[in-house]
């Protein structure tokens, strides 16, 4: 299946970076590898992508040593295709002492060597884009792992090439504005460094410096990271902790306009020598703030393509919890313009916590109440766990969570495992509880290694409700009602319906605060029929009626989506709807004429 | 098209003197529904709108005066007639009478239903016309929106509504009271002072009538997405009841913080009425008319709601203790009527509506300026209703009754709290003067109830049990 074994055999370069003789950190060339089968350049591709954030670690064990690796993914990429993602999102699968879930990077050059080399990874991009699926991953651009060549030459000879690399000083006083992040585990932004004899700079874990964008030849070394791996082909990356790059005294080192200038930089290599990939910022900020990262609006955006939308996820769970859509619709109402280029991702669950950074004391105590009731669950500002058991495994629920995700402005990121209702394990260390092996069938570790289960990487969910007997692919992908096959289902109408991935975005309100309504408008810039959807949510548990002022669209008729049921036709009067608890529909308007 | 003083003597509309002593009663809006009508009788004519093609249309603005059989007092309606050749389907249920024009026949209708009509005022009233005593203004420094299309609101006791695109309501009031209304004097006063807690002033429609101003309409701002605070409180009610076993505290629905933030917003209007239009204060002769006139309400309520009686001596000491505060007593200009279906929560916050006082009172006496805690023993009443009306239907039993409580309380006490954080008191410590005014407003309820609701005068009974409970 892989072109790479039907070439002629050729030298297999020596992987990742090495530090010679004279303390110089030399790095491989792109030009010595194979590149990847490139896909069709799609400028806007990833405003219309299903995303699919998948753990390599966590996915499928291809060689038996308890830990998943990117041979295994390949293996796995026809259930994606199936499914219907687009892009997966794989967070850093670089070299890395793994203190930090590998975004803490000591080479990233080198593949963590669990999980294959350059030629697998090459191999995985040619057998995605096979299937139409791109792939991104993360580049932290912040900092490195104390690990990192850099910072070992950095600390041993200031006065060398590596010795401004980082932000070194003589005290631990500089940047007081700076918030703390990690505030479990960290007191100071500044660590002293006994070797170096000096403070260092970091703005999250202790063993993760901060590089010095201020010495030109960092940026020359991110650059180059960066064209090495679009080389290789891969389709964009996700750039982490992005408002962090640039320290200026007397700010909060956030947002500061050195950063966004590099990274216009960034974009403008991107839209000159690899068009069609995508620059996704990851930057846990107000709406308002984010959309600095994309750049100037009257080119359609000059820095990222896309940006994680933070605020909108906690304010969906607070708005079932509550009942209320008020939540959501003042999120959405303080949401700014995006350029024309751009586009939001947005998710319901990742990799890390349940953020709750963007939420103001009083909303984030309400969250820790509500669904973190055992500490444990607590980890940093935030709630660490899946979906399905922060909804309490309710299908209902679930359902209505995934059809928000789908239908609100952005395009929609899943998160491994929640298409089947995974669970969590909270006894887990850090960050644990939400990275385990993903429940293929109902065997032994669940289908995902042929390992000694005491090898593997961490033990696959066995409790009741969530355990792999209960919940796998296996079983859901044989029953056509499961979990698997509605999300599926949905994920398909999306793609069928442009309004979805590229409408505007209109609350209609309505008198009943339980329910979200909201039209999804797209018009075709060659002037062809306007996508029209109307998605109405139920956010509370018991039934409720809904009348929607709808005479903008008098005369249209609302096709339900998932059974293409016409609806009565809309009046002068407001529109009556009643729905299920946590019920809601997706209809699309058409001219009556076109609805039969 | 041209209007003059000529048409306003040719309007058509006196030619429906005998239709609309059939139709006036059949409108919700009609006050004297029980009183037989002797004469319905034009006292203002002012054409407004005139379209002479081959689709002709017309718009009168009309005061009618309404004597009954009984001699009693006379009543002022207001009404925006409309006249069309043919009339659409959709307006066949405002349809009034035909009339005669130069031998055709139009149908007269209520205007304000129709697009081209109701949008026909904001024109009239972004250039400041008056046309034959109607006089159309633009409030200062703001502008009247241009729309395309407009619907009506015709859910209220005493008033139409029509909303324009979702930019503007006006609001028309039916039954006309001499004087300028209190909901356009105060959102002026409100404007002036930029309070973030109401919807814009836009605009007004007035008059006169016997030689007193007189209030027709107001244009503000929509509040567009929003909900009223009845429709957000019981749904956190009605979480709690389903959960019987957790507090109010620990339900997805509480709605504490809402409560908060609504204290805020009313104490903060307060605030910004009393530099608008001033503070007085009450000495001990004021507070002792205060306490008769709520005693003397009381013994007129327990002529309607008997029951009432075994609550009177308690009720009456509580009133009676309001001579015993020290004066003087600051009062001021208040929104008089405020309960949950007054407030607005929009995606920012919430607005406070409906400025015209308990509409059972007289003009004069919404005037009067009066404590702020008649307001706050409004809204606390409100929480209290939107707690136990859930309990009037389905099975009550101890447990619910008891969460109902608890829920009232909770959000009281938030209510309070937020109001403090604002205002630089907190209503509930004002004990003596704040039991009253609730004790009042659940002795007006009692009445209410009973002749509109029945089944409801439990709630307003059930509370004046337990206020006067606490006193003892």
């Amino acid at each position: 299946m892989e072109s790479g074994h039907k070439n002629p055999p050729r030298k297999k370069p020596i992987e990742g970076s090495h530090v010679t003789d004279e303390g110089l950190v030399t790095h491989p060339k792109a030009a010595e590898y194979r590149h990847a089968y490139a896909m069709p350049v799609e400028p806007l591709w990833f405003k219309r992508a299903v995303f699919y954030e998948v753990l390599v670690r966590a996915f499928y064990d291809s060689n038996a040593d308890g830990c998943g690796d990117l041979r295994g993914l390949i293996e796995k990429l026809d259930y994606l295709e199936w499914l219907g993602v687009d892009c997966l999102w794989l967070p850093p699968f670089y070299d890395s002492p793994l203190r930090d879930g590998g975004y803490d990077i000591s080479d990233f050059y080198r593949i963590l060597p669990e999980f294959g080399d350059i030629d697998d990874f090459v191999a995985l991009l040619d057998a995605a884009h096979r299937r139409g699926i791109r792939v991104i991953t993360d580049l932290v651009m912040n900092h490195t792992s104390d690990q990192h060549p850099w910072f070992q030459e950095s600390r041993r000879d200031p006065d060398g090439p590596y010795g401004d690399y980082y932000v070194w000083r003589d005290t631990d006083t500089g940047y007081p504005d700076a918030r703390i992040i990690f505030v479990d585990t960290e007191e100071s932004n500044w660590t002293f460094d006994p070797v170096r004899r000096q403070f260092y700079w970091h703005r999250f874990f202790s063993h993760q410096p901060d590089l010095n964008y201020d010495n030109p030849a960092v940026q020359e070394e991110m650059l180059g990271v960066i064209r090495f791996w679009l080389d290789l082909g891969i389709d964009g990356f996700r750039l982490d902790a992005v408002p962090y790059l640039f320290e200026r005294e007397g700010t909060n080192c956030e947002n500061l306009p050195e950063t966004h200038s590099f990274l216009r930089r960034i974009r403008k290599i991107v839209d000159d020598e690899y068009p069609g990939r995508v620059l996704l910022a990851e930057a846990n900020q107000w709406p308002s703030d984010v959309v600095q990262y994309f750049g100037d609006p009257s080119v359609g955006g000059d820095e990222c393509h896309m940006a994680f939308h933070f605020p909108l996820m906690p304010r969906i769970f607070m708005a079932v919890r509550r009942e209320s859509r008020f939540p959501i619709s003042e999120i959405l109402a303080q949401t700014p313009e995006i350029p024309s280029s751009s586009q939001w991702g947005i998710f319901l669950r990742n990799h890390d916590e349940l953020t709750l950074e963007m939420v103001t004391d009083e909303e984030r105590d309400y969250m820790y109440a509500e669904y973190a009731k055992d500490p444990r669950m607590r980890a940093n500002i935030g709630i660490r766990r899946r979906l399905a058991p922060l909804l309490e495994n309710d299908r209902n629920q679930l359902e209505l969570f995934t059809a928000l995700l789908l239908s609100l402005p952005g395009s929609p990121v899943l998160y491994y495992g929640d298409e089947i209702g995974m669970g969590d394990n909270i006894w887990l260390g850090d960050r644990d509880g939400v990275r385990t092996p993903m429940q293929w069938t109902p065997d032994r570790n669940a289908g995902f290694s042929q390992a000694n289960p005491g090898r593997l990487y961490l033990p696959v969910i066995m409790d009741p409700i969530y355990g792999y007997q209960a919940v796998n692919v296996e079983a859901q992908l044989n029953n056509s009602t499961s979990l698997l096959h509605w999300t599926r289902r949905m994920i398909e109408i999306r793609k069928r319906h442009l309004a979805f991935a590229l409408g505007s975005f209109h609350d209609l309100g309505g008198s009943n605060p339980c329910v979200l309504s909201y039209i999804r408008e797209y018009n075709p810039p060659d002037g062809d029929k306007p996508d029209i959807v109307l998605c109405v949510n139920n956010l509370s548990r018991f039934p409720q009626p809904i009348e929607l002022n709808l005479r903008q669209w008098e005369g249209y008729v609302p096709v339900e989506l998932t059974g293409r049921v016409p609806f009565p036709p809309i009046g002068e009067l407001p529109y009556l709807l009643t729905l299920p608890g946590h019920g809601f529909y997706w209809f699309q308007l058409s001219p009556r004429e076109d609805a039969q | 098209m041209s209007v003059g003083a000529s048409d306003d003597n040719r309007a058509l509309v006196f030619q429906l003197t005998d239709a609309l002593a059939t139709w006036l009663p059949t409108q919700r809006w009609f006050a004297a529904k029980d009183r037989p009508i002797a004469r319905v009788e034009p006292v203002s004519v002012a054409v407004l709108h005139h379209r002479e093609d081959e689709d002709p249309v017309r718009l009168e603005h009309t005061i009618q005066a309404v004597s009954f059989a009984d001699n009693g007092e006379v009543q002022l309606y207001q009404l925006f007639v409309g006249y069309r050749r043919i009339l659409p389907e959709r307006l066949q249920h405002v349809r009034i009478a035909d009339v005669q024009e130069d031998g055709h026949w139009l149908i007269a209708f209520d205007g304000l239903w129709d697009d081209e009509l109701a949008s026909s005022l904001l024109p009239l009233m972004a250039s400041g016309e008056t046309r034959n005593g109607v006089q159309f203004a633009t409030e200062p420094g703001m502008s009247i929106p241009k729309v395309t299309s407009s619907r009506v609101v015709d859910t209220e006791q005493t008033n139409t509504s029509v909303i324009y695109d979702d930019a503007a309501i006006l609001k028309v009031f039916r039954r006309l009271v001499l004087g300028t209304n209190p909901d356009l004097e105060l959102c002026r006063a409100l404007r002036r002072v930029g309070c973030p807690y109401v919807p814009g002033l836009l605009g007004s429609i007035e008059g006169g009538y016997a030689g007193e101003q007189v209030t027709y309409a107001m244009l503000s701002a929509y509040a567009v997405n929003s909900a009223d605070g009845w429709s957000m409180a019981t749904a956190s009610v009605r979480d709690l009841i389903a959960e019987q076993d957790l507090r109010a505290h620990e339900v997805g629905g509480d709605f504490a913080a809402e409560a908060y933030r609504l204290g805020e917003a009313v104490a903060a209007v307060h605030g910004d009425l009393a530099t608008a239009l001033g503070t007085s204060s009450l000495n001990s002769d004021g507070l002792v008319a205060l306490s008769g006139a709520m005693s003397s309400r009381l013994d007129a309520a327990i002529a309607v709601v008997p029951a009432l009686a075994q609550y009177a001596p308690a009720v009456r000491t509580a009133f009676e203790a309001i001579h015993d505060l020290t004066p003087p007593v600051p009062v001021q200009r208040v929104h008089g009527d405020l309960h949950l279906g007054q407030v607005l929560r929009t995606p920012t916050g919430w607005l406070l509506i409906d400025f015209e006082g308990e509409p059972a009172k007289p003009l004069s006496e919404r005037l009067r300026p009066d404590s702020v805690l008649r307001d706050v023993a409004g809204m606390l009443r409100s929480f209290d209703y939107a707690a136990q009306h859930l309990l009037l239907t389905g099975d009550s039993d101890h447990q619910r009754e008891y969460r109902a409580l608890e829920w009232t309380e909770r959000n009281r006490a938030a209510f309070c709290s937020g109001y403090a954080a604002v205002s630089d008191f907190n209503p509930a410590e004002q004990r003596t003067l704040l039991r009253a005014y609730e004790l009042d407003k659940a002795v007006y309820e009692a009445v209410y109830e009973r002749q509109h609701r029945p089944a409801w005068v439990e709630i307003p009974l059930r509370s004046i049990a337990r206020l006067t409970q606490q006193l003892t």
